[in-house]
């Protein structure tokens, strides 16, 4: 349609492209995920509000009786969710170019390696909720709201991966092309999340 | 719209009529996806909100009439004080507005066959369909939520209300939130991706720009509330610590949070009626809108500040000056985006031709109550005077002006201005004057003696007063003038009702109306135009010539579409055709996820948290037979 001058693109309107033809806007199933990701951001905005309001309403961050969060091991697991970004992208632009095994096996690498760090993050999250229960103070509240949210988050990316991964089984349709482009913009969102959320808990060892 | 109906034309509508028909009887509503069935569902759901929500008031009048009224007790008055600031505000107002006006007219106005999501549109509607449901189930349990609209902790707190009433509250707004979040993300996309091409943004008509302002600020402002209400719901129920200062939590965390949501809301509430007036004044002065770019950007503008002005709510609570001052002086920034509008408003009217017909007259009563309304605002906005009435039926009247002057007016006016669009009949004009006049009289009645008895002291909230304090009189014209309101409102109903069935035909265009939806039939075909328009100005239906080369199209076939259940796509800018969307049919999985989401809510209510967690699980199974539909599937 580009090619056409602008006077004659609405006069010309009934040569539509089909459904499935390269579009010059992004597709409405994109949009609605950035729509989406747009309200979850400001909910991770409230969150992180809400942990800097509770802090300096403190006079002591953590309180007395909880130590400040180790920064190693929390840092080492987010560099290695983020680092999924790459082959769930890859996953993206092989499926593009019509590779689609490629995409699938490179997706479920991605998916192997977060789901390892769920697995070791929930592992992480029931040992200091013995530590410091979210019922001793505003300090563990927040902690275990902030990063709850965050996990959950992961599980959700999870759970599309995965479908993603059942449903191009059997072939590639636009449909599905756009549920995988969607999923890795969903993927790029929690790790950029990621980033963010480990870097406010650390915040209070600084 | 076909005037030259020829043989090819009437078979490419009859093909259109196959595609797009839906099954009759219970089952086609329940599995709908067709915006404008969608539409009438929350349309009729919300009006029965709005009923309770009037009898609820109408009782709180009836308690209030004298001193010592013994008709309530202090209980069920803070019960009935909370529901109908909940119900009209989350029950009625929003969803009347957005899933009611907005899913029925916005695809119309923009020349699509339906919303970007039709599914995800038909979720939104049995979600928030439950979430009243489930709201309103606490009333018949005598726990209804009693601590405000605004729910202040600590009152909220399980100390101080051990029972579930705040627990209905809490979870049933997040469950609301969700449909209007759903509701809210359909509409930008249906915004951005389907308008008919040649609607490039600056055509797109006004409403639509008042639908986008108020879908962005759900996105954006909903989230605080939900976060709020997942904060309450933890210290209440798993002794987590947000609001209490022992455990180095603060209740000011709640009031920041809540009005963070809170004042956006008032703007979503205030918005919609924005957009009607603004489809409304031009059809019955003859005339475009005057400084149409300047009340677009407005409309977006109110909706931007809005988001900067949470802690006005919050004068009287011990704030550091320099923050008063701050959201005091971006409170007064309201006005420069209000006065543009008003001033559009008025003056379009007056350089126009107008013809006060009833939708006019309520356009007329919206805008005398948001301009006292609106008065009342900016005194607010001057801390000290802020500080004396905080708490008093000064800030009742300032925003019953506002949200029911000024917001509910419109919507009344549009029931009358779209009432042929939907039925294809007219209503009774002489009684539809008659409505207004009594509404009009019943509101100025009911809320003006509230700023009298705000000065003279008498607080919110309370359920009943003494004698002595003179308040009597004024308390009993409100009363009576809510009465007269209510008739009002009464008959407006009654005319619609009786103009349903024994009206006039109006045929497709009665009011000579400038946006696209007069272009075609009323009521409307299941696929909303036989062929896509195409625009190029702001009221595509004053371009006459350009709809008879629609009418044209037909004939040869042109943007008619009937290959498929198809609307098409076009750029977000300029509106330049894209592609061809094929688009998912009825459904029965928005309401099968919508129960299963309900029943999540009910168990998290009863705290059986492993139950609730099955139909979590339920309702993921659901969202994958849901997509495993797929709509594009040749």
């Amino acid at each position: 349609m580009s090619a056409l001058p602008r006077s004659a693109r609405t006069s010309a309107a009934a040569r539509l492209p089909r459904a499935g033809q390269p579009r010059a806007a992004l597709p409405n199933g994109w949009w609605g995920t950035a729509v989406f990701i747009a309200t979850e951001a400001t909910l991770f905005g409230t969150l992180i509000g809400t942990y800097y309001f509770l802090r300096f309403n403190s006079l002591h961050w953590p309180p007395p009786g909880i130590s400040a969060p180790k920064p190693t091991l929390p840092l080492v697991l987010t560099g290695l969710l983020v680092a999924t970004s790459a082959p769930v992208q890859f996953a993206v632009s092989a499926a593009g170019r019509g590779r689609l095994s490629a995409a699938r096996v490179s997706l479920l690498v991605a998916l192997v390696v977060q789901a390892g760090y769920l697995a070791m993050q929930l592992h992480l999250f029931s040992h200091d909720a013995h530590e410091f229960p979210p019922s001793g103070s505003s300090y563990a509240s927040i902690y275990f709201t902030l990063l709850g949210a965050h996990h959950l988050h992961v599980l959700i990316g999870l759970l599309l991966s995965g479908w993603v991964l059942l449903r191009t089984a059997t072939g590639l349709t636009p449909y599905r092309m756009t549920g995988l482009r969607v999923t890795a913009f969903y993927w790029h969102f929690i790790n950029v999340l990621a980033l963010v959320v480990v870097g406010t808990q650390l915040s209070a060892s600084v | 719209m076909a005037t030259t109906v020829t043989e090819p034309g009437l078979e490419r509508v009859g093909r259109l009529e196959r595609i797009w028909s839906e099954p009759r009887g219970a089952l086609g509503w329940l599995i709908t996806t067709d915006h404008k069935r969608i539409g009438l569902l929350y349309f009729f759901t919300t009006l029965a909100f709005f009923g309770a929500g009037g009898i609820e008031a109408l009782l709180m009048r009836t308690q209030l009439a004298q001193p010592n009224e013994k008709l309530l007790s202090p209980e069920t008055y803070d019960q009935l004080m909370t529901m109908h600031g909940v119900t009209m505000i989350f029950l009625f107002v929003i969803p009347m507005t957005t899933g009611a006006f907005g899913n029925y007219l916005l695809p119309l106005m923009i020349g699509a066959r339906d919303m970007a999501f039709p599914r995800l549109n038909a979720l939104s509607y049995w979600l928030f369909l439950a979430s009243g449901l489930f709201m309103y189930a606490s009333v018949f349990m005598h726990t209804a939520p009693n601590a405000g609209w605004f729910d202040y902790v600590p009152l909220a707190l399980k100390q101080y209300d051990p029972g579930r009433n705040i627990d209905y509250y809490a979870l049933g707004l997040i469950f609301n939130g969700v449909a209007s979040t759903a509701a809210a993300l359909n509409f930008i996309v249906t915004i951005f991706k389907l308008r008919a091409p040649g609607m490039s943004l600056n055509r797109m008509p006004l409403f639509c720009f008042a639908m986008l302002a108020v879908s962005l600020s759900l996105i954006f402002a909903l989230p605080s509330l939900t976060i709020d209400l997942v904060y309450l719901e933890l210290q209440r129920n798993v002794g987590f610590h947000f609001f209490d200062v022992a455990h180095g939590g603060s209740p000011f965390l709640w009031q920041h949070l809540f009005w963070l949501f809170g004042h956006p809301e008032v703007y979503i509430i205030i918005l919609p009626a924005f957009g009607i007036a603004t489809s409304i004044i031009p059809t019955f002065s003859r005339r475009h809108m005057i400084a149409f770019p300047l009340v677009a950007l407005a409309e977006l503008l109110v909706a931007f500040i809005g988001f900067g002005v949470w802690a006005h709510h919050m004068f009287a609570t011990g704030l550091p000056t320099i923050t008063l001052v701050f959201f005091a002086a971006a409170s007064m920034m309201v006005v420069i985006p209000s006065t543009i509008q008003v001033f559009a408003w008025t003056v379009t009217v007056a350089l126009g031709r107008p013809e006060f017909r009833a939708p006019l007259l309520f356009i007329g009563g919206f805008i005398v109550f948001f301009v006292l309304g609106g008065l009342s605002g900016i005194m607010f906005a001057a801390i000290p005077f802020d500080q004396a009435t905080t708490d008093t039926y000064f800030v009742v009247a300032h925003f019953h002006f506002i949200i029911f002057g000024a917001a509910v007016f419109p919507i009344l006016g549009g029931m009358y201005y779209w009432f042929p669009k939907v039925t294809g009949r007219l209503y009774h004009e002489g009684l539809a004057k008659l409505s207004f006049w009594l509404a009009f009289v019943g509101t100025a009645l009911t809320f003006f003696p509230m700023h009298i008895l705000g000065l003279l002291g008498m607080t919110r909230r309370v359920y009943t007063y003494p004698a002595s304090l003179g308040w009597g009189s004024y308390n009993l014209s409100e009363t009576i003038g809510a009465f007269i309101l209510t008739a009002g409102l009464l008959l407006i109903f009654a005319n619609l009702l009786y103009s349903r069935f024994r009206g006039p035909a109006s045929g497709p265009d009665p009011f000579f109306g400038g946006t696209l939806e007069w272009a075609t039939s009323s009521p409307p075909p299941p696929y909303n135009f036989p062929v896509i328009p195409t625009v190029r100005s702001a009221y595509p239906n004053w371009d006459r010539d350009e709809r008879r080369r629609d009418a044209e199209r037909l004939a040869r076939g042109e943007l008619v579409l009937d290959e498929g259940h198809e609307t098409p796509a076009t750029t977000v800018r300029d509106a330049f055709p894209d592609e061809i969307l094929e688009m998912p049919g009825e459904s029965f999985w928005p309401p099968v996820l919508a129960l299963m989401t309900a029943m999540l809510f009910v168990m998290l209510l009863a705290h059986h948290y492993a139950v609730a967690g099955i139909f979590a699980a339920l309702a993921l199974a659901t969202l994958g037979a849901w997509h495993a539909q797929e709509p594009q599937a040749e």
